[in-house]
């Protein structure tokens, strides 16, 4: 992404947050109305932390997942308004990637504002980091991040993984993408024989090949050095699988999805995933479609995986004992919006929207008592042109008239910790309701 | 499609509902269904217009031979271009009026297609629901009679079996009826079993009903949907191979049939006379284009999938 | 079941099909009135004629009649044509080059023109290519395409003149010697560019006309094949990984719409073979389609039999080599179904 050779031993002002979102609004065109799918979503995820976002199904947090990868379905969905800044890392220059105490063995070193080189300008906002809007970035753009800055994980990776691909091939694919110039230094293919037949080796090693190449490069000059290329690109492979604890990568690589179990298709995956080292990761709900045995197992390498190198992770679900075991900072959604964030202990111990809490009451634990398991009453409300009240109303035990006139705005509560509901609107005191209050 | 029942249904005393009424309810969702595709209504709409033409074909125009599916011919009268009074769509080399033909087409391709597919269905379904039902041995030969039989392609077979028998139109709906049978015994086959070894049969079962009740109550009425697809696109199917065969010469010369029509016209087109095979092939290609995109439509309303979420 | 048991199960149930179809084909024969009916005349006597029966088995029971066929038929004795006024077997090759031509030609047609159309709509769906594929899908189901044959004959041959008729302007292609058959492969091979504009320019419309039903099949199909996998979680896995649009529909979306698109590319060659019948009365092809219709008319019925079995063992052949092709490609696919 940068030049390596130049570049600063530090930055004016490094940011602690890895990527930002603000106000971010996505729009659904339906038969009866707008869908106002994600409405004026705003949180960050700070560099190096697993920052959980939950909520019900059709809530909105699998579309905030997909947006910082412009993998949103536009058209027919509109992008209303938003940002999402991103700030991206590049290779440490004093390991190449191999981790040392300079960039705290995670291989990667927040990358310098191009226009600035880590003096800290406006362009930067002082940083010094370079900084860009994922949501308005040119196509070429956001395809080197993606993959290699940001990787995602889906929910059922029978369905993520192609089915006619062996499992080589599509992990190929990642590095091809990403890591051409590595590939060809592994292969011992340097600058130096320029001409026809690195140029040729070079569109093999991004993907620009024709039948033509193809055919150039099975023939006897060339197919030695295709081979050393194919072998890298193999041992490649065979590291990214054997950093998700799969036993023997090399006989995995000439497997198809369909022959593999489902926890093994999700370390496929996660290898796929994390194989550029990337920066943050988007874990879509990534253990709800395994067995509960494998679940564990799969949770346990995320969490393994994100604390060796200080992967930022956004981690979906809708599965709150799970958010808890494993991050650091929790976002609840509710009806496209954010409801409540903070800290996972302190929204675990004092939750403080009551959506939040209805969702913990409903949650069985060892000390549940028999009937004390309490569902939300009601429904999700419809998305469509939302009316400009609360969107908890007609579900909320607690609500009052002012709560049908406006919407609450995030507001800090404590310290890592907000919430969008005017019971801790101290300025409305007289109308605003009270956890005390029940108005059934 | 998912259907939310809408609250006035979902308020309503739940009564038990007679099967005939649960049956009605789905027709008339099917039907809705049907019409919300823009394709659909217009294959409907083409299909309602053809119809009309073929039985009011002696009121559209009168004829005056004895029998009337014969082309009247007017000797004084050849050759004539679209527009001339009289001859609305122009006349043949042999003074055959092009309009009379068309309509008469019609009249005679409803005919077809209703005899030839109503056969092919009774035949088909019996044959293909009792190897279905009883299997075993029976089940193994009739499908091998099967497979040997789409193992010949369809218009080959039919123009042979309607080569041998000789030149009539009788013959091209016999010869068609004996190639497309199979097709419904496949397909219907293929759905007994499926329903046969569903849950609802081992249940019936388990209750002790008898062979032949689990057959005629709750097998058969279950198993025509995907026949019903095939039936509605094979009405136009017949015709337009019944179309090719009379073009080819194995219908009877001078009958007013679109494909005998096509083929006479064929003589003018070298001197201009573009409209006696204009008209009666454009006769052709909207009967087929109508009966495709209705079949199409009622495919994609009764498809599984969608049916499971309903 | 692994590919390879598959494959021979297929292998040794075709010849028990080709028999059947061998067996209804006799059938036909004998339904269609006397078979030595070509070589009786009124002037014979019952003697003669009993000699020629026993000459053709006749007096035999109707298996033993089968068994004698169907030797004959093994050893290439496909009997008269009474309407080439030779053997059928003499005749047969020279015209099935003739239709071989036309029906390669408008297989290319099709497939290349059906499987561009299909992933072109189905990349941008809704938008106006999209439905103009739809038309042409919808309508060439349903054409007649002797009526297509004609409707182009009236616009580029009877109107424009731009276009000719028949299979080649004896003149030009006289000079050309034969090798395949196949004009437009003899006049390359003889490196005479003009015969072979001529026999390309007269295999054009014929071509377009028999393409046009199959090219809209496998358009249809490959369409809503590829429609599908785009809406898969693979194509979305396959954007996060950073490949370019390009790559995403290519390598992965095109590529498994393919799949369910080549058993319908193999059904499209049964519909190209049915279809050279009417193409080639109309164009006035000099192929086997036009010959077995001359026979059809004239009662020349070991020509329209050798033409029923060849084409079946053709269509059989085909639809088995589709079925391992997809078997091969489909990982998922369960064999023996």
């Amino acid at each position: 992404m940068l030049d390596m050779t130049n570049r600063p031993s530090g930055l004016a002002n490094s940011p602690a947050t890895i990527a930002s979102v603000r106000d971010l609004t996505v729009h659904f065109p339906s038969k009866r109305g707008m869908v106002h799918a994600v409405d004026r979503v705003s949180f960050e995820i700070r560099d190096g932390e697993t920052l959980g976002l939950v909520g019900e199904t059709g809530c909105g947090k699998s579309v905030t997942g997909r947006s910082f990868l412009q993998l949103l379905p536009i058209p027919p969905g509109i992008l209303a308004q938003g940002t999402v800044t991103f700030h991206p890392h590049a290779r440490c220059g004093a390991c190449a990637g191999t981790g040392c105490d300079a960039c705290n063995s995670t291989g990667r070193r927040p990358a310098a504002c191009p226009s600035c080189t880590g003096a800290g300008c406006a362009q930067c906002n002082g940083s010094g980091a370079e900084t860009v809007e994922l949501l308005r970035l040119p196509e070429d753009r956001i395809r080197r991040i993606r993959g290699d800055r940001i990787a995602m994980i889906f929910q059922d990776p029978g369905k993520a993984l192609n089915p006619t691909l062996t499992i080589g091939d599509q992990l190929s694919e990642v590095f091809l993408q990403h890591r051409t110039e590595e590939l060809l230094d592994a292969a011992g293919i340097g600058p130096e024989d320029r001409g026809l037949a690195a140029r040729l080796l070079g569109r093999l090693a991004s993907q620009r090949n024709g039948s033509i190449d193809n055919l150039l490069l099975s023939l006897p000059p060339l197919r030695g050095k295709r081979n050393l290329l194919l072998d890298a690109l193999r041992n490649n492979v065979a590291a990214a699988l054997a950093e998700t604890q799969i036993a023997n990568p090399y006989q995995i690589i000439d497997r198809y999805p369909h022959e593999l179990s489902g926890g093994m298709r999700q370390r496929v995956m996660i290898a796929q995933a994390l194989a550029c080292n990337p920066d943050l990761l988007i874990a879509d709900e990534p253990t709800t479609a395994l067995d509960v045995t494998v679940q564990a197992r799969i949770l346990e390498l995320i969490k393994d995986l994100q604390k060796r190198r200080q992967t930022s992770v956004l981690y979906i679900s809708h599965d709150l004992s799970l958010v808890r075991r494993i991050c650091d900072r929790v976002a609840v959604m509710y009806a496209g919006r954010v409801v409540e964030i903070g800290r996972t202990d302190r929204i675990f111990r004092n939750p403080s929207h009551p959506y939040t809490r209805g969702l913990l009451h409903a949650v069985p634990t060892a000390a549940t008592k028999r009937g004390q398991l309490m569902a939300i009453k009601g429904t999700v409300p419809e998305l469509v042109d939302p009316p400009p009240s609360c969107r908890f109303v007609g579900r909320c035990p607690h609500e009052k008239a002012l709560c049908r006139s406006k919407n609450p705005e995030l507001a800090q509560i404590s310290d890592e910790h907000s919430v969008s509901c005017f019971i801790h609107d101290a300025a409305g005191a007289a109308d605003a309701p009270s956890f005390d209050e029940k108005t059934q | 499609m998912v259907d939310l029942p809408s609250p006035s249904r979902a308020a309503a005393p739940v009564v038990r509902d007679s099967a005939f009424r649960v049956r009605m309810r789905r027709v008339r969702d099917l039907t809705a269904q049907i019409l919300s595709n823009p394709a659909t209504v217009i294959g409907s709409v083409i299909i309602l217009a053809m119809f009309a033409m073929a039985i009011f074909a002696p009121w559209l125009t009168a004829p005056n031979t004895p029998d009337p599916y014969q082309m009247p011919r007017d000797w004084a009268a050849t050759r004539m271009p679209p527009g001339t009074p009289g001859y609305l769509l122009g006349t043949t080399n042999e003074g055959g009026d092009v309009l009379y033909g068309v309509i008469w087409g019609a009249r005679m391709s409803l005919q077809l297609s209703l005899v030839v597919v109503g056969s092919v269905l009774v035949i088909g379904c019996i044959i293909g629901s009792l190897a279905g039902f009883i299997g075993g041995k029976l089940d193994e030969i009739l499908m091998r009679i099967v497979d040997v039989f789409l193992s010949i392609p369809e218009l080959i077979f039919a123009l042979a079996i309607a080569a041998v028998l000789g030149p009539s139109f009788g013959n091209i709906m016999f010869a068609l009826a004996m190639v497309m049978w199979v097709k419904y015994a496949r397909i219907m086959r293929a759905r007994v079993i499926q329903i046969k070894n569903s849950e609802y049969i081992d249940a019936a079962r388990i209750i002790g009903d008898s062979k032949l009740n689990i057959y005629l109550r709750d097998i058969l009425p279950n198993s025509f949907t995907p026949v019903m697809v095939q039936a509605t696109l094979d009405m136009g199917n017949v015709v337009l191979i019944a179309a090719t065969l009379s073009f080819i010469g194995l219908g009877e010369a001078g009958i007013a049939e679109w494909g005998v029509l096509v083929s006479e016209g064929q003589a003018g087109i070298a001197s201009g006379r573009w409209w006696a095979s204009t008209f009666p092939g454009l006769m052709i290609f909207l009967w087929g284009l109508a009966f495709n995109l209705v079949g199409d439509g009622l495919r994609d309303a009764l498809d599984p999938r969608t049916e499971s979420s309903r | 079941m692994q590919l390879r048991d598959y494959v021979i199960r297929r292998l040794l149930v075709l010849p028990f099909l080709i028999i059947g179809v061998s067996m209804i084909v006799f059938a036909l024969t004998r339904v269609g009135g006397s078979p030595i009916g070509i070589y009786l005349s009124h002037e014979m006597t019952p003697a003669q004629v009993a000699e020629i029966e026993a000459r053709f088995h006749l007096d035999k029971s109707l298996p033993v009649q089968y068994f004698y066929w169907a030797r004959g038929v093994l050893q290439g004795d496909f009997g008269w044509s009474g309407v080439s006024v030779a053997p059928v077997a003499e005749v047969f090759p020279k015209k099935l080059a003739a239709t071989l031509e036309l029906s390669v030609a408008s297989g290319i047609v099709a497939v290349v023109m059906g499987l561009w159309l299909g992933t072109y709509a189905g990349a941008r769906r809704n938008r106006p290519a999209d439905h103009i594929t739809r038309v042409v899908a919808v309508t060439g189901a349903s054409m007649p395409n002797f009526w297509l044959a004609i409707l182009l004959l009236i616009i580029f041959w009877a109107q424009l003149g731009w276009m000719p008729i028949g299979r080649s302007t004896p003149e030009i292609i006289a000079l050309v010697p034969t090798r395949t058959g196949l004009y437009t492969i003899d006049a390359l091979l003889a490196g005479n560019l003009v015969a072979f504009g001529d026999a390309l320019w007269h295999l054009i419309l014929p071509a377009i006309t028999l393409g046009y039903g199959a090219t809209a099949i496998i358009a249809r199909m490959m369409r809503s094949a590829l429609v599908e996998e785009l809406q898969l979680d693979y194509v979305d896995a396959a954007r996060a990984k950073g490949l370019p649009e390009r790559l995403v529909l290519k390598k992965h979306a095109r590529r498994n719409a393919l799949i369910p698109t080549v058993t319908v590319i193999g059904l499209t060659f049964g519909f190209l073979l049915q279809g050279t019948v009417s193409v080639e009365i109309i164009f006035r092809w000099p192929g086997i389609g036009k010959w077995m219709a001359d026979s059809v008319l004239r009662g020349d019925q070991a020509t329209l039999m050798t033409y029923v079995l060849f084409t079946s063992i053709v269509f059989l052949v085909l639809n088995l080599i589709v079925d391992v092709i997809y078997a091969n490609l489909d990982r998922r696919v369960e064999l023996g179904k």
